[in-house]
């Protein structure tokens, strides 16, 4: 057996074994990316690099083997940063939007591309379901929402930017007009209150979120009817009131008490608030910052100061968003700004933490040439067109609608390029990068790879741009003993993988694609499936 | 609907079981393996033949390459498809390594390639613009390497190893050197006329102009003590008072000590005249015997005819010069004074290929003694002894490592000669190879017995076809004489010692990359340990040296170990070769003991820097070295001591830089190269090394950022500590150097300026009033830049300038000035 010490404690295992393996067994979890157990190891990427205590050095774990008397440390701050800059790096060089562009740029964070590929695919409930998974207020705001996403829509340079918001709208009304509109399923009951001042979109949304946590919401307003600024600021023939009370309606069914004509502060005091409610969310829009003393939150000359990620005051338990901090922004904001209340609640009160995304660590192209996006653009028709059997029936919905008919909504989803990646949730690159704080602009390149997708294979996507050179395909290919297989192409900084003697990736992948695909640490190859699906 | 085959279903949905890898897919479409169309004048029959007569294994598939590239001037992938069929090599092998190494082409060349030097010699010289200039004259624009009607393709490479001629160029088998980005466009005439002529030698075929002739003569300092000076003098004023057709030139000494001064007139029609002991007095009657002075015209205006004559004609005015492929610079070209000769013991004095002369001269006496009376043990203890470090840069003691391999226990052991001289501006081992073949193989045998292997092999660049040649001769020489096989000499030793030909990849220079390609496969180094001595060649010990190091080893074994450490420092024994280059009088190829300082080696050796001008710094150890300052020239030869200043000792690159040379551009020059040459393996390398290079790109474009800094600063230690090989390892180091000696110039840079005056984006040229109104400038340039106005001023129209230096070159009167 060898002895050694990992993290400051005296380890032993059979000699021949790994670093990263030692280490594992010890307990301490190792990132890799180039590495796969089973195959020959590569030394690529350096993520898995860790310390060597007495000569200072990095070590890549992945291809060292633990020797007798080595002093390793697997996460110091050292390793910590190495690690970092090997993702910047290899971020600087990965080109893909983790989120696609309308999405980040929505305020409520929409997921804009599930949306349509939903629609395109004759699910309009499922497409709603993706809606109110952040808008609580669909309907409303595909009135009245002046569309931020689709500014940003890489389609508008190929032809026109897609209609997100009408196609919002659309599934929205669809689903009002069903007679039974869709009801999120709630946790049970967690025995909490949330205490929300203002009835606006911020106080509904909130509201929206917290009762499905199953935290037991009470909304005061001042006035007689819900829907703050909804109701009493926008004119009616832009957003008819049976709309905004139908979807006001789902929040009441929810669960949500609605304590209309209560002015707090007034009609029942700070004090009283603050000591039933277990939290208490300030939601009443632009206040004189003399009316928040009560609450003792610390403030701005303007307003109150908000965490930006968690919108918590310097009180613990209060928490304040939509235009009592952003007077005169957008619905959209204020609707974002209710559910992130909401997460943040949830948070505070059950001690659990759901993740908040680092955006600094998710890589976006800055700018997309035309013809790319033609080549795109056209490939990701074809390859949709195989894969939805599209259904056209149906009428324009008359009444409240916008007037898109189900045939154009479909025609009108299926434009979507789906800029954002189809392995966001298991692309280690992208989760790497969030846990050491990567910034995926901090060695931006001159020049980027072109943005391509190479749909040659059955089931198999290939993004050249999203690959690492970590090699692992390679490797699996090679050992599959495929008759043509994959290779590197090139060397240094403009190596490429692709399939051999200028050949498809069908022909490369063989019958390894599943493996390669499974192995593929950075979104570069992908299943169709899951990108027309996720 | 979703189909429910895994191929086109939700991935969700799917129960992914053992069924989809072994789903039987369909083999890949006879099509897609054989599409493109048929290369021309392509016979399969051809690649079998190649195939048969190297072998069909996976370690062959380099020189399978290199042979269907001879054969068609580039890589068909129909012959590639062929090798696959008929060998063990796979495809994804064979795309694999013909993508890997420089020397292959996917593409169809020109029929002849002028292979551009873009060395550190030829890049302190200028290669920038004679590149720019040839692609101008072949209208090759953009990414093209060829022109349109297929004559020339035109390639950058490592270098050619004649940093003398600097900078040069190399046209098939010719060598042109010396080159200005005026001449350029008549080497391209001189090379086509050349092949119509069957042979030139490399004392005609020059081309003259206008000009009836050159005289040329040596004012090295052996010549100049003996009057050179003085006559050069007196021919320049000759030739400037009666105008004559003569172009007075000074050249590389001949040796002929005991002629100088020596005066060589070479005239148009290619005769040439040789005078001997040329005394001032004698310039005269010499000058008049070859050349007629032109009518004696007021000064000025005589200029101004001449010259406006000259634009009447379209004949070239630059004399061309060229070289056979095999030119060589030996170091007796150079003042031997500070010198010790053991590398290259015996230069200028042997025939390289004749073994005789070798044996006369004791060759081969000290192995028979090392086989006959010595055992591997001693001669390990030797070589500890002599302090022998690893002369290919890291210095590793040689003695070690031929002790962890002989003591490794295998069937088989392997011993490789590393003939890989990649660094841009360096020459030492080709030269070595060329001139001494058998004392490299001498010291490999000693090796070959001390670690106990039968088999070895020499790795040589492939990029020195001369090297390769005389290294074969040589070999076959050995074995038919009984120095090599399985008697050797007689003492019942038997090794064999094999030729593989590098094809073009600088990080095979590290040896595990080294052995990866002698295996056939991509250079890629791998992580050590397991270190080749312990699992090497097809995994068994390996011990890999340095040609240098093998060169050494027999004067070792003869003169003893104590010898050979009375010589140099402490830790740093014995000599070194290096290829003293750059903006100094003398430059070539020289052996100093170590501990002898830089200023000695520039100034004593080299006879200071070129022209006059100021030394600035000197480059040492090429891509992984760094530039000393002239502040710190008196550090002495020695691995710590320059490792300690930010350089390393390096296989013996040195170049001299003036204060012409920009120190931002030095960086961004070696920062490029290593970043072309890295094998893209470890991401702080293939990634660092370009966002480095992108950062330099931009300072010399006068575009940097302040926050550059921190980026450039934080990617030199990372990507030192982050990468697994030498190359990777060392890759900063030319940067750090900027940033600890020469900061102040890398913060101008940030400001937009090159002190300089080097860095084209931040340079302007000007006309001053020195100018007589020639038309020679408005004339030459070739982008409409300079507006034609006899005897008046002339202008540059900065907005069309593209700085390509020409009107400078051609100015008369110096009036071109650069800012």
């Amino acid at each position: 057996m060898i002895k050694l010490q990992i993290n400051n404690r005296e380890i032993e295992c059979k000699p021949e074994t790994r670093l990263l393996d030692a280490a594992q067994q010890a307990g301490f979890a190792i990132p890799t990316m180039c590495y796969l157990e089973g195959l020959p190891h590569f030394t690529s990427c350096m993520i898995c690099v860790v310390q060597d205590m007495k000569t200072g050095r990095m070590l890549p774990s992945c291809s060292l083997q633990a020797a007798e008397g080595m002093v390793i440390e697997t996460d110091n701050e050292a390793v910590q940063n190495a690690r970092r800059e090997a993702l910047e790096l290899l971020m600087s060089d990965h080109v893909g939007d983790c989120v696609a562009p309308c999405q980040r740029t929505c305020p409520a964070h929409m997921n804009i591309p599930m949306m349509n590929l939903h629609i395109e695919a004759g699910r309009d409930h499922e497409a709603l379901v993706t809606v109110k998974e952040h808008i609580a207020l669909p309907a409303v705001l595909g009135r009245i929402c002046p569309a931020p996403c689709e500014k940003n829509c890489r389609r508008d340079s190929v032809d026109s930017s897609i209609s997100i918001c009408s196609l919002k709208c659309y599934v929205a009304d669809q689903d009002l007009l069903s007679g039974s509109p869709y009801l999120p399923e709630r946790k049970a009951p967690s025995g909490k209150t949330v205490g929300i001042i203002g009835c606006g979109p911020a106080g509904l949304a909130a509201a929206y979120h917290l009762q499905q946590f199953g935290h037991a919401c009470t909304i005061f307003d001042d006035h007689a009817e819900p829907g703050g600024m909804l109701r009493y600021g926008i004119p009616e023939d832009v957003l008819p009131r049976n709309i905004l009370d139908a979807e006001i309606d789902v929040i009441r069914l929810l669960g949500a008490k609605f304590e209309m004509n209560r002015r707090v502060g007034k009609d029942i005091s700070v004090a009283e608030v603050r000591q039933s409610f277990d939290a208490v969310v300030l939601a009443m829009g632009p206040v004189e910052v003399a009316e928040l003393e009560p609450f003792e939150v610390e403030t701005t000359p303007k307003t109150v100061r908000v965490d930006s990620e968690t919108f918590a005051t310097s009180v613990a338990g209060i928490y304040a968003g939509g235009g009592i901090i952003n007077p005169g922004k957008l619905a959209i904001r204020s609707v974002g700004h209710g559910r992130s209340i909401a997460i943040a609640i949830d948070n505070y009160l059950t001690r659990r933490s759901l993740p908040v995304l680092n955006s600094r660590s998710q890589s976006r192209i800055a700018k997309v040439e035309e013809n790319e996006l033609r080549i795109l653009s056209a490939s990701m028709e074809n390859l949709k067109a195989a894969t939805f059997e599209r259904k056209f029936d149906g009428e324009a919905i008359s009444g409240i609608s916008v007037g898109v008919t189900p045939a154009q909504a479909v025609t009108e989803a299926a434009k979507c390029i789906q800029c954002g990646c189809a392995s966001f949730h298991h692309c280690k690159l992208r989760i790497y990068s969030e846990q050491y704080g990567a910034n995926s602009k901090r060695y931006k390149g001159e020049m980027r790879r072109p943005l391509k997708r190479v749909f040659d294979h059955p089931y198999v996507v290939y993004e050249p741009g999203k690959c690492i050179q970590c090699g692992l395909c390679v490797r699996i290919t090679e050992k599959e003993k495929n008759k043509l297989g994959l290779t590197f192409i090139g060397r240094g900084f403009e190596v490429r993988v692709d399939a051999a003697l200028e050949g498809t990736m069908d022909a490369g992948l063989a019958q390894a694609a599943a493996d390669c695909v499974d192995a593929c640490p950075s979104g570069a190859l992908e299943f169709k499936s899951r990108f027309c699906y996720k | 609907m979703f189909q429910k085959c895994k191929c086109l279903t939700l991935y969700n949905n799917c129960t992914r079981t053992d069924q989809h890898k072994t789903r039987t897919r369909s083999k890949p479409k006879a099509e897609t393996m054989t599409t493109t169309t048929k290369a021309p004048n392509l016979e399969l029959a051809d690649v079998d033949a190649i195939v048969a007569g190297i072998g069909r294994e996976e370690r062959h598939t380099i020189a399978i390459l290199q042979a269907i590239q001879e054969k068609y001037n580039y890589l068909p992938q129909e012959a590639l498809r062929r090798v696959c069929e008929v060998t063990e090599i796979t495809p994804a092998e064979i795309t694999g390594v013909s993508t890997f190494y420089a020397q292959f082409r996917h593409r169809p060349a020109g029929k002849h390639v002028i292979k551009l030097c873009a060395g550190t010699a030829c890049h302190v010289m200028g290669s920038d613009m004679i590149y720019d200039a040839l692609k101008r004259e072949l209208d090759i624009t953009g990414t093209d390497d060829t022109d349109k009607s297929g004559i020339f393709t035109i390639e950058k490479v490592a270098c050619l190893g004649c940093c003398m001629l600097a900078p040069a160029i190399q046209i098939d088998d010719i060598t042109y050197g010396h080159l200005t980005t005026q001449k350029a466009p008549n080497v391209l005439a001189d090379f086509l006329s050349s092949q119509e002529v069957a042979e030139v030698s490399a004392a005609s075929g020059r081309k003259f102009g206008r000009l009836d002739g050159e005289i040329r003569l040596c004012l090295c300092s052996s010549c100049s003590a003996s009057g050179a000076r003085q006559v050069h003098d007196e021919l320049r004023s000759q030739i400037e008072r009666f105008h004559l057709p003569a172009k007075l030139k000074t050249v590389g000494c001949t040796g002929m000590a005991y002629q100088a001064p020596l005066v060589d007139v070479a005239l148009r029609n290619g005769r040439t005249y040789q005078y001997g002991r040329v005394r001032p007095q004698d310039t005269q009657a010499l000058v008049f015997t070859h050349f007629k002075p032109a009518s004696l015209l007021g000064r000025g205006s005589a200029a101004v005819a001449s010259l406006l004559d000259r634009m009447l004609t379209s004949e070239q005015d630059e004399p061309v010069t060229r070289y056979p492929v095999d030119v060589r610079f030996g170091p007796d070209s150079l003042y031997v004074g500070q010198q010790y000769q053991i590398a290259t013991e015996h230069g200028g004095g042997l025939d390289p290929l004749d073994l005789d002369e070798y044996l006369g001269s004791g060759g081969f006496d000290t192995l028979k003694q090392c086989l006959l009376e010595r055992s591997p043990e001693l001669i390990i203890e030797e070589i500890n002894q002599s302090g022998l470090r690893g002369r290919g840069g890291a210095g590793f003691p040689t003695g070690i490592k031929w002790g962890i391999v002989s003591k490794a226990e295998s069937d088989l052991k392997y011993l490789i000669c590393n003939g890989d001289e990649g660094d841009p501006g360096a020459f030492m081992d080709r030269m070595i190879l060329e001139s001494f073949p058998f004392r490299v193989i001498e010291g490999m045998l000693i090796a070959a017995y001390a670690v106990g292997c039968a088999e070895g092999y020499f790795y040589i660049r492939a990029e020195y076809p001369h090297a390769l040649k005389r290294i074969h001769q040589a070999l076959k020489i050995c074995e038919q004489r009984g120095f090599l096989g399985d008697d050797v000499m007689g003492t019942g030793f038997r090794c064999r010692l094999h030729v593989v030909p590098a094809a073009g990849a600088f990080v095979c220079g590290e040896e595990t990359a080294l052995i990866a390609s002698i295996e056939g496969k991509r250079g890629m180094p791998t992580l050590r340990p397991p270190y080749p001595a312990e699992k090497g060649l097809w995994g068994k010990p390996t011990l890999v040296n340095n040609v240098e190091t093998f060169a050494t080893v027999p004067w070792i074994m003869r003169n003893s170990a104590s010898q050979f450490a009375s010589l140099g420092t402490a830790k740093s024994k014995g000599t070194k070769t290096f290829a003293l280059a750059g903006k100094i009088e003398r430059s070539g190829l020289i052996e100093v003991p170590m501990g002898l300082t830089l200023r000695q080696i520039v100034e004593e050796i080299g006879g200071g820097v070129k022209d006059g001008r100021k030394l600035k710094a000197i480059q040492v150890g090429g891509p992984s070295g760094g530039c000393i300052p002239a502040s710190l020239a008196d550090t002495p030869v020695d691995y710590e001591a320059l490792t300690q200043i930010g350089a390393i000792m390096g296989s013996g690159g040195m170049v001299v830089l003036d204060e012409t040379d920009c120190m931002v551009d030095m960086a961004r020059y070696f920062m490029s190269f290593t970043q072309k040459e890295s094998c893209g393996k470890c991401t702080f390398c293939r990634v660092g090394t370009k966002r480095m290079l992108e950062i330099l790109d931009r300072l010399c474009e006068g575009k940097g950022k302040r926050d550059d800094l921190d980026a450039l600063e934080q990617l030199t230690s990372s990507v030192k500590a982050g990468s697994i090989c030498g190359l990777g390892k060392t890759a900063p180091n030319p940067v750090v150097s900027l940033l600890n000696y020469f900061r102040q110039e890398y913060e101008a840079h940030v400001d937009g300026r090159c002190p300089a005056g080097r860095c084209k984006a931040l340079i302007t040229y000007t006309i001053d009033e020195k100018c007589i109104g020639c038309t020679l400038c408005a004339q030459k340039c070739a982008f409409d830049a300079i507006a034609m106005q006899p005897y008046q001023q002339h202008v540059i129209v900065q907005d069309n300038c593209t700085k390509c230096d020409i009107c400078r070159q051609v100015c008369p009167v110096d009036a071109v000035l650069v800012s």
